[in-house]
Formats: C-alpha cells, structure tokens, sequence
C-alpha cells in the first residue's frame, strides 16, 4: 500500500506532461478528423487550386474556369496570404488568366498564362489537367467556325471518360487516421511512461529508503517485481486513456477487427515501454537527466520508426536502423492492420512476429534489469 | 568584480552538464532527428514512375492510339516518361495488383476499364492519363471527320494530331524556387535553441536570488555591487548561448545543409536577437515565479516545448493555420517570430516582415527584461 501511496504522489507531481502529451495526441488524432465516412468507391485525388481570373468570365474563359472548377478543390484565400499558402501547401497551383485571355485565345495569339506550382504529386496533376485542357482547345480553334462550336467540342470530348473499379473493400480513409493516431501514441507512451516511472523509482532510489529495503529481507527480484506491478498500473491507465481517446476520435472503425488488433498492438507495446521505463530507472541516478533522456529516447524512436512521418518517406538506412527499436516493429504493425482485407493465419502471420518481437524486448529489458538492480546491491 | 563574476561564471555554466546537454547537445540531436526523418519527405512528393500493367487481349493490339501512347509513356529514354508497364493476361495483371506490384491495371473492352486497389493520387493520374488518351481518339475521329468530311483514316491527319497532343504548351512557372517547406522545421529548432538559451538566463539570475540557493544568500548579505553581479552573468549566460547557436548553425548548414537563404549578416542579426529574447524569457521566469530550481527549469523547457509547437515545430503547416486563423497568437509568440524570421528571408528575401519580426523580438526581449528588473528590485526577506 506504502508504494500505490509513494506512486501516486509522484504521478501528481507529473500531471503536467501527461496533460501536455494528450493534448498534442488529441491534436494529431484529431487534425484527420475532418475526413468523411467515404463509400469504398474510387474518390480521385483533386488537387487545391486557386484561380486568379483578370479577364471577364465569359466564353472560353469560362469554360476553362468551370473544367478545373469541376476537376479540383478551388480553394479561397486571402491575398496577402497567397505566397504563403503555396509554400505551406495549402494550395497547390495557382493560376493566373490574363486580362484579354478570351480574345488572345481565339484569335491563335499568345496567351500567356502564368501559374505558381508547388512542385509535388497534386500540382503535377493540376498541370495535367491545365495543359489538356489548352491542348484541345487549341487543336479545336482550328477546325471551329465559332466560340460555341469550339465550346461544345470541348466538352463533348473532355466528358469522356474510362471506368474505374476498386478492389479492396476497405474504409482506408478510417484506418489510415487510426494508423496515424495510434503510430502517435508510440511517442506519448514512450514519455509518459519514462517520465513518470523514472521519477517514481528516483524516489525510491532515495538513499534512505534504499538502504532500508537492501537491508530487509525482500529478495531484489520480487522487490523488482512488485515495482514493476505498481508501475504497471500507471502504464496500464495509461494504454486505457489513450483507447478511449481513440474511440472518441477515430469512432466506428474501432469497434471492428482492426480496432481490436490496435488495441492489443498498443497493450503489447505498453508492457514493452514500461520494462525499458522500468530499465531506464534503474539506470539514470540524477532526476535532472531523467527530462533529457526521455526527450532523447521517445523523439529518438518516434522520429526513426515513422510515428511522425509515414514509414514509407523514411530512407532505407533510417529504416534500417529503425529495425533495432521496439518502436519499429509497433509501428510496423499499425501499418500493416490498414492494409489487411481478411483476417487468416497468413494476414496474421506478420503481425503476430511483429508482436512477439516486441514481447522478446520487454523480456530482454527485464533481465537487464535484474542484472544491473544485482549489480548496484552489491556495489551499495 | 564585473570581470571576475564573469570569468567564473562562464567556468561555472560550461561546467554545468544539464545546461550544457540542453543548451549545446539537445538542439544537435533533435536537428539529425529531423534530417533523418524528414530527408525524404520532399523526394516522395515529387511525380515518379507508376507501375501498371496492361491486358494485352486484341482490342488493346487493335488499338493504335492506346497502343504508341502507352508506348511512349513508358518509354525510358522518355524525359516524360510517367508508367513503368507490364504487359500481361489477366490472371497475371490481378496477381500483380493484390501483391501490390502494380498501382493498377487497364483492359481494352468497349470502354477502357482500370482496376486499382484503392483510391490514392497515383491511381488518380493513371486514370487521368487513360481519361486522356480516351479522348485523344475522338479528337482524332473529331479531326478526320472535320477535315475530309468521311470516315477514312489517314496516317497523316493522325500523325498531326497526335504531335499536337503530345507538343508542350506554353505555361510560364513563376513561382520562388525555393519551397522547401521541411526548412520550417530547422527554423524552428533554431527558435528552440534560442528559447532554451533562458535556461542559462535563469541559472545566472537564480544564483543571485536569495530564496533560491545558498550562493544567492551570501551576495544577498555582501556589499557588492548587485547590478554588476547580475550583468556580468548574464553577459556570460549570453556568451554561451551565442556560442550553442554558433555550433548549432555550423552544424545544420555544413552537415543537414540547412538553407538559410543569402543574406549571413541578416541570419547572425535574427540569431543575436533572438538569443537576446530566449534569454530574456528565462530571467523572467525565474525573477516573477517564486519556486525551485527544477520547477523553474521545467517550466521553461515546457513553455518553449508549448512555443515552438505553435510555431510549427511538431507540423509544419502549424504556424500557416494560427497565421490564418488566430493571427495574434504568432505576433506575440517569440518563436514564432524567429521562425517567420528566417522563413521570410528564405522565401521572400529581407524586407518588412523580416524586419517587422526583428522589432517585434526587441520589444518582447526589452518588456520582459523590464518586468525583470521591477521584480529584483529592492528584495528584502524577514526569513529564508
């Protein structure tokens, strides 16, 4: 009972950073919130444009307007926030339709169009879609005796268009956001749990309280032990909020297969964070390094397994460095839960290795444990 | 006494592990964090080659427009080359495409049909480049059918059409070359060093603080002058910051290759104030919160955790949102000032904002220096 007490007198003394890391997790589970509930149908990827029209909207100008209109997500931004909105991807391409455009175009000279492009996937796509629309306009002016004609030719062939099917029935937009959130959650469980369980065993490290409980006849291992149960609590607490925060955020695909196997990912690696906690404990003697080691050990390993950033930007070194880490293998596995259709032993293979790997590192953090806690009883 | 303070403590700073892990080595780490992160991020943006497979079944070899187009595309000697394509049966295309070889696959029917897994922006453009060729062929019908008013198929109206369908059109690009939005983050880290730089603020202040240790007391009952004292250490408290950006800066533009833009004098002159105000926001901390060593250290390693992630630290599209949304927050936020900073002299070159940013951090490090100095005034304790 002495030790809950200790506990959760220190857990109160830590309530500001665990506040702080749910916050930033709600953040980042939240900020994918705004997706719909899509039908498993193809959705194409519309790029953000804005349009700078300095000429009037009517005829061929119109129609351009109204194809990428139909074609993208026009987007509305102030003006003096436009250069800044490119470079923060915001929108992806701009463009600018000069004064005259209309006039300039049907009588075949230049018409100088001007756009601002970002450069990545989504303005390559919004180019695509500019210079097909001028090419066939162009080709059209020379066989059309009027603007109408011209008009009418070009929609009839830009309304065209091949069939496109998908096969995986999967909600990827849903499981990509409990991908995200529960990749993020490697970091708050990676502080929280170091923070909180380095702090409460410096406390018991506390020379007084050490040499009384060397001097007991409590054997080190089951002292080990029943520390390691009361943080398990903590840890335990801990896996709990961040589900249910999950469930709160991400909703309905929780309460499937999926949200289950997120779960247990997430509870297997709890155990794991609490034994390196656990180590790390034993280890740091100095309360003042504890902040510098946790920020070290949980941006460390969120940064090189892909908590951060998607798994499949990292370069192949990163990765492979990454693959000496827990983290990597827990997250490994979110990103594979996105992608499962059917769940049968060859699905489940990869995540089930994945799991025990981690299981292998809490049990090797455990013996380490054990032998440096035998280590400084001694040399105490 | 100014010189002698000073000398000792300098020694006393750089002596001191936990200041110096925060101050020199924690902004290091988390900068090759970031770069091995966030390396590739930009690289994947980019348009790459898709790979796809198409049913070779008769209506696809009959087919010259679908036949030379994809053809072309997949040429490797291509600079616009966009599919890398296999041809293949049926079985063989499915198989591809549940291992995930392949983004997807086409079959020639009546209408041309693309399977793909799931939605995504390459299959967007791979259907966005069948859409094309689909309507290539009724250009051409379109063409033939206006220039000789029949239905024969003539090689040379064909060959016209199809050159002026794959001819570039004219689209001038006239945006900044450099957008590298994944800088913000170095910017921001920069901002955090500069931040972190009220640690030693608060280390010099706090020793001559009576309530806070034992060092404080003793210049508290002793006739030296107090302001000498105080100045001499945050002079030495500033040194060492200065010396952490110097080592941070050579680090991210010789090893991350961090880009600054052109303008060095502008970047040293943003660093210095910007050293100024971290120092500052330290010394206000510890002069107006009445609390420990740790506690203090803790509150300053929060809040500028709390700055930078408004300043787009933890996202990079952060700063982009508030300054959208709820602009205050950035006007008055000290790293978000430094990261506009060295973001406008990236993006925009120096001018009005850099400068506008430059005031801003002056005033803030000018008020909270103030504050601090009201609160040190004439302290007097019935008992520590």
């Amino acid at each position: 009972m002495i030790v809950f007490k200790t506990f959760l007198k220190v857990l109160n003394k830590c309530k500001g950073i665990i506040i702080f890391e749910t916050a930033l997790l709600i953040f980042f589970g939240g900020y994918n919130i705004e997706t719909n509930d899509v039908s498993i149908n193809f959705v194409s990827s519309n790029p953000n444009i804005l349009i700078i029209n300095s000429d009037k909207k009517e005829g061929i100008t119109k129609n351009l307007i109204n194809y990428i209109e139909n074609n993208s997500n026009i987007v509305d931004i102030d003006e003096n926030l436009i250069d800044d909105a490119l470079f923060y991807r915001d929108v992806n391409y701009i463009i600018y339709i000069k004064d005259n455009f209309r006039n300039n175009f049907i009588n075949n000279n230049e018409i100088g169009i001007e756009v601002k492009s970002t450069g990545d996937y989504q303005s390559s796509l919004a180019e695509m879609m500019l210079s097909r629309y001028l090419k066939i306009a162009s080709i059209y002016n020379e066989i059309s005796n009027s603007e109408e004609e011209l008009i009418s030719y070009i929609d009839n062939t830009l309304q065209n268009k091949s069939e496109i099917e998908t096969t995986s029935k999967l909600n990827t937009e849903k499981l990509n956001k409990a991908t995200v959130y529960y990749n993020f959650t490697n970091y708050c469980f990676l502080a929280g749990s170091i923070y909180v369980i380095c702090l409460v065993l410096s406390s018991f490290r506390n020379k007084n309280i050490k040499m009384r409980t060397i001097i007991s006849s409590m054997n080190y291992k089951k002292y080990n032990r029943k520390l390691l149960i009361s943080c398990s609590m903590f840890a335990i607490t801990l896996w709990l909020l961040y589900v249910l925060l999950s469930f709160i955020l991400i909703g309905s695909i929780m309460y499937t297969t999926h949200g289950l196997l997120y779960i247990i990912n997430a509870l297997v690696f709890t155990f794991c964070t609490l034994t390196l906690a656990f180590l790390l404990g034993n280890i740091l003697k100095n309360k003042t390094v504890i902040n510098g080691i946790i920020n070290v050990v949980a941006l460390g390993s969120s940064f090189l397994c892909g908590a951060f950033v998607p798994m499949e930007w990292l370069p192949d070194y990163v990765i492979n460095i990454a693959h000496i880490l827990p983290s990597y293998y827990f997250i490994k596995n979110n990103e594979l839960l996105k992608t499962i259709e059917v769940f049968n032993f060859d699905t489940m293979k990869p995540i089930i290795i994945n799991m025990i790997i981690v299981i292998i590192f809490s049990g090797l953090f455990i013996i380490i444990t054990n032998i440096i806690s035998k280590r400084q009883r001694k040399i105490d | 006494m100014f010189t002698h303070n000073f000398k000792y403590s300098l020694k006393t700073l750089f002596k001191n592990k936990t200041l110096i892990f925060w101050t020199f080595a924690f902004p290091i780490i988390l900068g090759t964090f970031f770069n091995m992160a966030f390396s590739n991020i930009e690289k994947n943006e980019t348009l790459s080659i898709i790979d796809i497979a198409i049913v070779e079944n008769d209506e696809f070899k009959n087919n010259k427009v679908f036949l030379e187009t994809i053809k072309t595309l997949s040429d490797k000697e291509n600079e616009k080359r966009l599919f890398d394509t296999k041809y293949v049966d049926i079985n063989e295309a499915k198989k591809l495409l549940s291992n995930k070889k392949i983004t997807g696959y086409l079959i020639l029917e009546d209408t041309p049909k693309i399977i793909v897994n799931s939605s995504g922006i390459n299959e967007t453009i791979l259907k966005y480049v069948i859409d094309e060729i689909t309507q290539n062929e009724i250009i051409i019908n379109n063409i033939i059918n206006n220039k000789i008013k029949n239905n024969v198929y003539t090689d040379e109206i064909y060959n016209e059409v199809m050159q002026k369908l794959e001819s570039n059109i004219n689209i001038n690009h006239i945006q900044n070359q450099n957008l590298s939005y994944t800088m913000i983050e170095y910017y921001t880290l920069i901002a955090l060093a500069c931040l972190y730089g009220g640690i030693l603020g608060m280390s010099s202040v706090g020793k001559t603080q009576a309530n806070m240790c034992s060092t404080g007391k003793r210049i508290s009952v002793s006739s030296t002058s107090k302001i000498k004292i105080i100045f001499s250490s945050i002079l030495a408290s500033y040194i060492v910051e200065l010396i952490g950006i110097i080592l941070l800066f050579l680090y991210t533009i010789f090893i991350i290759k961090v880009d600054y833009g052109n303008n060095l004098i502008l970047v040293i002159l943003l660093s210095v104030v910007g050293s100024l105000t971290g120092l500052s926001l330290g010394i206000l901390i510890t002069t107006v919160l009445k609390s420990n060593f740790n506690i203090k250290l803790g509150i300053i390693i929060s809040t500028t955790t709390l700055l930078c992630f408004l300043s787009g630290m933890m996202g990079i599209t952060m700063k982009y949102t508030i300054d959208k949304n709820i602009p205050i927050i950035n006007k008055i936020n000290p790293a978000s000032m430094i990261t506009d900073g060295f973001y406008s002299l990236y993006y925009y070159g120096a001018g009005d904002r850099f400068y506008f940013n430059i005031i801003s951090l002056l005033i803030s490090a000018g008020i909270m220096v103030l504050i601090s100095l009201f609160s040190l005034r004439r302290k007097k304790y019935d008992s520590i």
